[in-house]
């Protein structure tokens, strides 16, 4: 038997197995029980009620991306989340620690170490002093080192979480952790969650786009901006700053737009078919990404291009068209959030400050790190305040993990260049605009910034606070998979009150 | 041997079961269909007696429970009635199947009455252990809500702002932080380490662990002691997996214990000063979206804007007033306002943004009487109108970036009853001298200094 004719005879079993009798009846007993028993259990629970009405399949099934309201008042709109990957050193950026200064160079105090793991120190490494001069600014008094001095500036629109922690030290977990709530892969991105749950308000655009600087992706995968167990319409949509900005989103030469429309639509009706006869809902995600893909062409090219802005919007960003910068991406993020886009994920890679080569030092590298985003940072924020975008719009900066107080001693030797290894246990992350106290700065770290000792964060309670920003009890946002319900906080996670409006 | 009449008390929890599973096994074999309908009397007249007898011994130790352990008779009362009830029923049960020479229907109506006794005498003995809610609690709140059951929660402490001064220390702070935090277990009925935090005599008295409170010193005080410990210490109280306190909570409780752990003392006598309590103050709930009683728009309605190339969306599932945008509309004119104005009421966030609205927009605009936030960038107006949005008595934000509005076309505004901010970015209004109004301009034109380190390369 030929290829063809055993796919033909299994597509036939398939749809004779759809149609038996047997399975109708069997289908009936555990689901119109079910469809019973659910309105009076989960009668108030709208995730829940958008779910059972997908049961349906509503508006919501055939188009998955419909915009949905939140459950609450949002206090934002969307999102821009700016990740560091390789995570910056809190010790040069803002968490100022003097006393550190005065035991630089001296052995790391045994009891700090007992019990710890790192991810290269061994044995007992030496304290390193913060590289950076350090002062306080603006009306809040925010500490805020040389490295950043434009930032310095904005510093009375930012709220700051100076003791989050995380229990992952390797760059993979601990991105994903941050990203998906879990360590693991699997789960869904922050920035699909928040699509699933609103859709998206352009329907010419995508609800979640991902942008990245520096060379390369998150060690971690594109599993960072994955749609997990949701259905994969809600994944994030990576758009470059050079070249195209989605790959093979021109039309090529000799196709027209009114060729491409037909050959859509040929393919959406035989999809139509088959979704009829299977009800997989991968096949409507497949036919809407059709018909997005369709109308993006159009919008994308649009808002991708940096060209048009007016010169002072470049000279405030430091922007170069044409490249692929962080600097183009934090424009870019403005343009896609003014737009109407939920989630703009950006990622910055090359944060990775060992001290293993001049690139990655503290003092050399970082500073060349802190000076690339140091401008876009801060006139993406000023930028999305004057065009009152900040009000609407939640800012979030972040690594996946902060640096240790000691010199790195990979293999037990001394390094060429100043540097600090992974460090979860205390960091540095901080959020602005909508519905985030102005000038507030939350936890606090010991003498050398080793761990928090008061306000701790944790990963969850970050995710926890984005939510409810936009309009979401974390405890009640979830989704069925695999027999249970999941949120992106788990079983964990309380909103951080104190940097909340 | 005062030790005796207790002890036999507490063996009342253990007493109780065997009355109900005996009792219950003689009334089984009563409703067992059997041929000669006497098959089992010589087994039902032995679970009847041996059911009284133990039903006795549970009577009993549950009587000296109630006189040694102190519970008050209002707690006990239906229970220990039915509880005797069913001990003289059973008794009498007996006698009557001695007699009988077969089940006759007075006998089975009998036995299913002594069955109703033992199970509301169990139901509230388990509700003296266990409170009242045992079973409720694990309920979903939907389906309480089917039956008609309000599930309520302590609240939050809070102070009123002009009197705290007057506030009794204990009973107007202490006490109701204790109730929210601590209280779920530390209460008369679950003494979880054998502590009550829910009155001033518990938490005098102290726990297993004896006494929770020294006055004016913090570290053997068990009371603010355990509350400080580490999260992952077993010590620490609440238990790591529970709602932790508020930190200005555990602040005021230090306070208390340092100051004198006084009972009638107010806040003021014991010198609180206003920064350790503000933390408390009720917040005046001013949510930015009006709340309303207007009934949501059908989605028939909705469909049909949507079908025109309007953004609608209701603001959350809880508030029926709609945000409406422009977004993917930019041929939206004078005319496609009739369509908006059935839901007029219910606009809230209107964004008309860099679409093809007349002068005259602003007339109907202003007619919408829950509008918060107004977004005009980018359409051709001259502004003489604006005077007239004064009647949108929720507007908060307006957006008149790219636009050609000066200040003066602004003044018009100046003393709006709720307007927060404008925008005017990339106006002519931006670039004039500054005026102050009743609400905050942004002209935005920010610019980045220069600086040498932007250049330098490390």
């Amino acid at each position: 038997m030929n290829q063809l004719e055993r796919l033909l005879k299994e597509f036939g079993e398939q749809k004779l197995q759809n149609r038996t009798r047997r399975h109708f009846l069997m289908d009936c007993v555990s689901k119109v029980g079910g469809l019973a028993m659910a309105p009076l259990l989960f009668a108030c629970d709208p995730v829940v009620r958008a779910q059972s009405q997908a049961l349906n399949l509503s508006g919501r099934d055939l188009n998955p991306l419909a915009p949905l309201p939140p459950p609450f008042a949002p206090k934002a709109k969307s999102i821009i989340y700016l990740h560091m990957a390789g995570a910056p050193s809190q010790l040069e950026l803002f968490d100022y620690k003097p006393e550190l200064l005065k035991y630089d160079g001296k052995p790391c105090p045994e009891s700090l170490l007992e019990g710890r793991q790192f991810a290269f120190i061994r044995g007992v490494p030496n304290l390193l002093g913060p590289q950076a001069k350090f002062a306080q600014h603006g009306e809040s008094g925010a500490w805020v080192s040389d490295y950043l001095p434009h930032f310095s500036s904005v510093v009375d629109e930012v709220a700051f979480l100076k003791a989050v922690h995380t229990d992952q030290f390797n760059h993979g977990p601990a991105q994903l952790f941050m990203q998906t709530g879990s360590p693991r892969l699997g789960r869904p991105s922050i920035g699909s969650w928040v699509t699933y749950g609103l859709g998206t308000e352009n329907q010419n655009l995508p609800g979640f786009v991902v942008l990245t600087s520096g060379g390369k992706t998150p060690d971690a995968g594109k599993s960072v901006w994955g749609s997990g167990f949701l259905p994969s319409v809600y994944q994030g949509v990576q758009c470059r700053s050079k070249g195209d900005p989605v790959l093979y989103l021109k039309d090529p030469d000799g196709m027209t737009r009114d060729m491409k429309k037909s050959v859509i639509e040929a393919i959406n009706s035989t999809n139509e078919e088959s979704f009829k006869d299977f009800g997989d809902p991968e096949i409507l995600a497949r036919i809407n990404q059709y018909e997005m893909a369709y109308r993006m062409q159009i919008e994308v090219p649009e808002v991708m291009n940096i060209n048009d802005e007016p010169k002072a919007i470049h000279e405030l960003y430091g922007t170069n068209p044409g490249e692929e910068s962080f600097a183009n991406n934090c424009l870019l993020a403005r343009k896609l959030v003014e737009k109407g886009v939920r989630f703009v994920q950006l990622y910055d890679w090359g944060w990775d400050t060992h001290g293993t080569s001049k690139e990655e030092s503290i003092d050399l590298g970082l500073r060349n790190k802190c000076r690339e985003i140091d401008r876009p940072i801060t006139a993406l924020l000023l930028d999305l305040k004057q065009r009152g975008l900040l009000e609407e719009t939640l800012v979030v900066w972040g690594g996946e993990f902060g640096r240790t107080p000691m010199q790195e001693n990979r293999e037990g030797k001394e390094q060429g260049f100043k540097g600090r290894d992974h460090h979860g246990e205390a960091f540095t992350m901080w959020m602005a605009g909508g519905g985030i106290k102005k000038g507030a700065s939350y936890g606090l770290t010991d003498e050398f910034g080793f761990s928090g000792i008061d306000e701790r964060v944790s990963v969850h309670d970050i995710h926890a606070s984005i939510l409810h920003l936009m309009g979401f009890n974390h405890e009640k946002f979830t989704y069925d998979f695999q027999g249970r319900p999941f949120r992106l906080t788990d079983v964990e996670g309380e909103l951080i009150h104190s940097i909340l409006a | 041997m005062e030790f005796i009449l207790p002890l036999l008390g507490r063996f009342h929890p253990l007493f109780v079961h065997l009355p109900i599973g005996i009792l219950l096994f003689g009334i089984l074999l009563v409703f067992i269909p059997s041929k000669t309908n006497a098959t089992f009397l010589p087994s039902i007249r032995i679970a009847f007696l041996v059911g009284f007898i133990v039903g006795l011994m549970s009577a009993i130790s549950g009587f000296l429970q109630y006189q040694q352990e102190g519970y008050t008779w209002d707690t006990v009362q239906i229970h220990l009635i039915l509880g005797w009830i069913t001990v003289i029923f059973s008794l009498g049960l007996y006698f009557q199947f001695r007699k009988a020479q077969e089940l006759t229907q007075p006998l089975k109506i009998q036995s299913g009455l002594i069955f109703l006794f033992i199970t509301l005498t169990g139901h509230f003995g388990g509700n003296i252990t266990h409170g009242e809610d045992y079973f409720l609690e694990v309920l979903p709140p939907g389906l309480l809500a089917t039956f008609g059951i309000e599930t309520q929660t302590v609240a939050q402490f809070t102070l009123d702002e002009n009197s705290w001064e007057e506030a009794l220390f204990y009973d107007g702070a202490i006490q109701p932080i204790l109730n929210y935090n601590c209280s779920s277990c530390h209460n008369p009925r679950n003494l979880k380490g054998e502590l009550d935090l829910s009155t001033i005599k518990g938490l005098m008295k102290g726990g297993e662990n004896g006494e929770i409170l020294k006055v004016g010193n913090l570290k053997e005080s068990a009371l603010y002691a355990r509350l400080i410990l580490p999260h992952e210490d077993e010590e620490h109280m609440p238990p790591a997996e529970k709602r932790q306190p508020r930190k200005e909570e555990v602040e005021l409780i230090k306070i208390w214990i340092e100051t004198g752990a006084s009972v009638d003392k107010t806040l003021a006598q014991a010198t609180v000063k206003r920064t350790s309590v503000q933390a408390f103050f009720r917040k005046e709930e001013n949510p930015f979206f009006p709340i309303t009683d207007l009934k949501p728009v059908s989605s028939d309605t909705l469909s049909i804007l949507r079908g025109k190339g309007f953004f609608v969306e209701q603001i959350s599932a809880d508030n029926s007033l709609l945000r409406i945008s422009c977004l993917n509309f930019p041929a939206f004119s004078e005319k496609d306002w009739k369509s908006l104005k059935e839901i007029s009421e219910h606009i809230t966030y209107l964004d008309l943004s860099d679409t093809k609205a007349p002068e005259s927009i602003i007339d109907s605009i202003s007619g919408l009487t829950h509008l918060t936030t107004l977004k005009l960038n980018g359409i051709e107006i001259e502004g003489k109108g604006l005077a007239k949005l004064k009647d949108s008595k929720n507007l908060k934000l307006l957006y008149l970036n790219s636009t050609a509005l000066t200040l003066e076309n602004l003044t018009q505004l100046d003393g709006h009853p709720s307007l927060e901010k404008v925008y005017i970015f990339k106006t002519p209004a931006s670039g004039q001298e500054k005026r102050d109004f009743s609400f905050h301009l942004e002209t935005g034109d920010f610019l980045l200094p220069k600086l040498a380190s932007d250049t330098i390369v490390y």
